[in-house]
């Protein structure tokens, strides 16, 4: 990078030619009824009930939606109202949301790994009216704190099963909540659609409190306008060129932006089967069985698909780890050819033919990957070389920059020039620049949230008079407009000897091995640069396993000498890549295996950096003492 | 734990056809202390103490006894080499008399004298079996056949018995009388145990180290006296839990093994 251009000049999606589409809708309700009407009874959604695929129309959603809503509006439901949903990702999540938009009011999302505290303040501070569980699990964390919730006027429980015995006027199940909304929908017809109008663009459609890895949630409001700015980008940027329709899975959490958008709206606009999978631990397994068209994950997930594939090769022959390895060479140069904007020719197109044939489209259907056509990954950095091994594989993947302040709108790479280790240029309708001396990333377009509920003054520190988000994140831009994310700005490391180090991109490269799941890398104001490591639980005990390496449970495996030095060959490998001042000298293993439910961890798997370092601040000191 | 362990086991893997009913298991017994492996039905227990008396061969790994390799073995060389297994359901030759099933025990040892002695001791033990001595051991209760099992593994004079679930079909009451007998004999005669069971409550009592296996697979290993302080182990094996505010619950906590 060099020559005249400003680093610190505006690049906006029109440079690139994308502009945003007109559509004919200002609000969620509005579209939805839209493509109701259009699709009807093609599926829409499905579930498993009991190991069976269970298929629900566009129609029927939208009666149930409906039924739901008018339950509501019997309850005594007023339009901008709050709503919040404590559940896993399923239909019913999706059901509830549409319900209560279409009923005018403003729908909440609750982690279901949040404990019954967090529950509370996020309850309280949304001033959630009705809210809406699981089941008898999340049911209980409600009960524990109900005293201190009196705004809350009635729980709705999707399965009721475990509560037959339940006698709490408090407490109903959908089922009920629906035949009060089918007796108000006999009686008032309109008591649905006359509320289309309740709500404006430029009001509060959603809360997504964002996870908070210092301080209390901050929940940020998005507003119909919001949602709509950024659907109405998707046919030009991300979609550009690939055909609407098609399967998706959804499994993330729906309480989070990222999900939310393409779990639950993208699908709406782009009219996407959505299946739902079983619970978060049959994810990989009903990805093989649907074979999506359209694929979003976080980095953890192409990563594990990713060591999956590496470990299974590790235990083939001879000839298949050959045969792979020159497919994948084939694959890497089709994939140089289109980077360039061209398709592969003569032998190459040949050879492309043979390496699909005997490797690729085995390895892309035994990771469920066979019919990807839209690939994306966000949420948290990728590691480049990940995202040219797919690339290689034939899995057109791509990164994707949001955040929950952009209603997941940002930047995208465009499909014709993917650049790994970029996350590609601003959609449809959003203006980015690098601001000068902090050189932290900022965007402006119609896609910046209204602000964060009740916290006016943290709304000004993020969002300044002349409409720019200040994101958080540091990086730059090159002179095709390309942007490049550094770090989150707070995570940035000055080492005692004065220099910057900014950790995610060696922690990324760390990641990429299949033995690590996440690492935190340490040195602020210190000597010289250490990294608490997490290893994969799974791979790691192959491993030992393999290599005869006795070991009880995970603990002990982290003990292990032979294991030590494994994530040590691993890290030295790393170092590698990077100058003398930017490689860890030291490093430990997290002996405790962390779940989502940890503290430690975010509600998408991620270390809580700062949460980390003073829970292991034993482990760290002992690090720089000998 | 102290000394150089009596029994080791390594990465022990073993299968039954396709099927891995352990993956990886190490583990440790100390010369004569008490070991349990508790864990649910079909974890892998029984596979354990097999893969270890020899009965099945493992796929990986390795088993020592006494500090050298018995991985594999015939069993009979390793009853000879000190080690009794008392099998799940007792398996006493139900034809043969108590007496004679108590000789089986023996069958492997020439010192005569000492069997004598070792009859008597275990009648001190168990005075029913005394009083039964003559009669055909299928017609003893279940209770007697599990003491006659137990009598007859110490009749090969072990330096470690294998126990599998010694409480299998006894009352409450029968099972605590059995279980402080086993704590007597690894007392007074200094054998050790490896005791595999599903009553985890005797067998954390009983025992001064516990391992946990789940799916074929050790998630906690531990002394006793922490275990039973553990919030899983508590939970899952012993049966307490906290009342939710609605006092009944239906669903389960995450086991997350610390």
């Amino acid at each position: 990078m060099s020559t005249g251009l400003d680093p610190h000049r505006v690049v906006s999606g029109s440079q690139f030619g994308w502009q945003p589409e007109v559509v004919p809708f200002t609000t969620i309700p509005e579209l939805f009824a839209r493509r109701a009407a259009e699709l009807g009874d093609a599926p829409m959604m499905r579930q498993k009930d009991l190991g069976i695929w269970r298929a629900y129309s566009w129609r029927e959603v939208e009666t149930i939606a409906s039924e739901i809503g008018a339950g509501l509006v019997r309850l005594g439901f007023e339009p901008g109202e709050v709503v919040s949903v404590l559940a896993n990702t399923r239909r019913e999540w999706v059901w509830t949301d549409l319900g209560t938009l279409m009923a005018g009011g403003v729908c909440n999302g609750v982690y279901p790994t949040d404990s019954a505290a967090q529950l509370q303040y996020l309850c309280g501070d949304s001033a959630c009216v009705y809210l809406f569980v699981e089941n008898d699990e999340q049911l209980d964390k409600f009960l524990e704190v109900r005293d201190r919730l009196p705004r809350i006027r009635k729980v709705v429980v999707f399965d009721m099963e475990g509560l037959s015995n339940l006698d709490d006027p408090q407490v109903i199940g959908l089922d009920t909540l629906r035949e009060l909304g089918r007796l108000e929908l006999k009686e008032r017809p309109d008591a649905i659609v006359g509320r289309r109008g309740a709500r404006k663009p430029g009001d509060v459609a959603i809360l997504v409190y964002t996870s908070g890895t210092t301080g209390k949630p901050k929940g940020a409001m998005i507003s119909h306008a919001n949602l709509c700015a950024v659907l109405s980008g998707l046919s030009t940027s991300l979609f550009e060129g690939i055909p609407a329709g098609g399967e998706r899975v959804a499994f993330l959490p729906l309480c989070h932006i990222a999900e939310r958008m393409i779990g639950g709206y993208v699908p709406i606009m782009r009219g996407e089967v959505v299946n739902f999978v079983e619970n978060p631990e049959t994810v990989f397994e009903n990805v093989r069985e649907i074979q999506p068209h359209v694929f979003f994950a976080v980095p953890r997930v192409w990563e594990k698909i990713y060591s999956q594939v590496m470990i299974t090769l590790s235990e083939a022959g001879k000839v298949q780890q050959l045969a792979y390895k020159w497919a994948m060479g084939v694959g890497e140069r089709v994939a140089q050819a289109r980077a360039e904007g061209g398709e592969p020719q003569g032998t190459l197109k040949l050879q492309s033919r043979l390496a699909n044939f005997l490797v690729l489209d085995n390895v892309r259907r035994m990771t469920g990957m066979s019919r990807v056509r839209m690939g994306l990954t966000g949420a948290a950095p990728i590691s480049p070389a990940l995202i040219r091994w797919y690339q290689s594989l034939g899995v057109p993947l791509r990164e994707g920059w949001g955040m929950t302040e952009t209603c997941a709108g940002g930047t995208v790479t465009p499909r014709t020039r993917i650049r790994p280790g970029s996350i590609g240029v601003p959609g449809p309708g959003i203006e980015m620049r690098i601001a000068e001396g902090t050189n932290e990333i900022l965007l402006r377009g119609p896609n910046v949230i209204l602000g964060y509920l009740n916290q006016p003054e943290k709304t000004a520190e993020t969002i300044d008079r002349d409409g720019w988000l200040h994101t958080g994140d540091v990086g730059r831009v090159d002179d095709d407009g390309f942007f490049y994310i550094t770090d989150r700005m707070k995570d940035i490391i000055i080492t005692a000897g004065g220099k910057n180090i900014t950790p995610s991109e060696w922690e990324n490269e760390l990641k990429f091995s299949p033995y690590v799941t996440d690492v935190v890398m340490i040195g602020d104001k210190r000597a010289f640069l250490t990294a608490l490591v997490m290893i994969d639980q799974e791979n790691v005990e192959k491993f030992a396993q393999d290599h005869d390496v006795p070991f009880t449970n995970y603990a002990s495996l982290t003990r292990a000498k032979e294991v030590q030095d494994l994530i040590w060959r691993e890290i030295e490998s790393v170092n590698g890549k990077f100058a003398r001042v930017e490689q860890v000298k030291k490093f430990r293993l997290i002996e405790q295996q962390l779940t989502a439910e940890d503290e430690e961890l975010t509600p998408t798997m991620k270390l809580k950096r700062a949460l980390v370092q003073k829970k292991y601040a034993e482990l760290i000191e002992g690090m720089y003492r000998d | 734990m102290s000394g150089a362990p009596i029994l080791r086991l390594a990465n022990v893997e073993s299968a039954y056809g396709p099927i891995k009913a352990i993956r990886g298991v190490s583990l440790e017994v100390a010369p004569g202390e008490i070991a349990t492996v508790l864990g649910s039905n079909g974890a892998g227990k029984t596979t354990i103490l097999k893969t270890i008396s020899g009965i099945i061969d493992p796929r990986r790994g390795s088993v020592e006894f006494k500090g050298e390799s018995i991985t594999a073995m015939d069993p009979a060389l390793v009853v000879q080499r000190g080690l009794s297994h008392v099998p799940e359901g007792r398996e006493v030759f139900p034809l043969l008399s108590v007496h004679d099933n108590l000789l089986m025990g023996a069958y492997t040892r020439k010192d005569r004298d000492q069997v004598a002695r070792d009859m008597e001791t275990v009648f001190g033990y168990f005075p029913i079996l005394r009083e039964r001595a003559a009669q055909n051991a299928g017609l003893l209760s279940g209770g007697q056949q599990q003491m006659l099992a137990i009598s007859r593994a110490i009749m090969a004079a072990p330096e470690l018995i294998l126990l599998d679930e010694p409480s299998l079909g006894l009352s409450p009451r029968l099972t605590k009388e059995i279980f402080e007998i086993i704590v007597r004999i690894n007392r007074e005669r200094g054998t050790s145990m490896l005791l595999v069971e599903q009553n985890a409550n005797m067998a954390l009592n009983a025992a001064d180290y516990g391992y946990v296996i789940e799916n074929g697979r050790i998630v906690m290993g531990d002394t006793c006296a922490v275990l039973r302080e553990k919030d899983d182990i508590k939970e899952f094996y012993l049966g307490m839990k906290e009342q939710g505010t609605r006092g009944e619950r239906r669903w389960k906590k995450k086991k997350t093994w610390r």
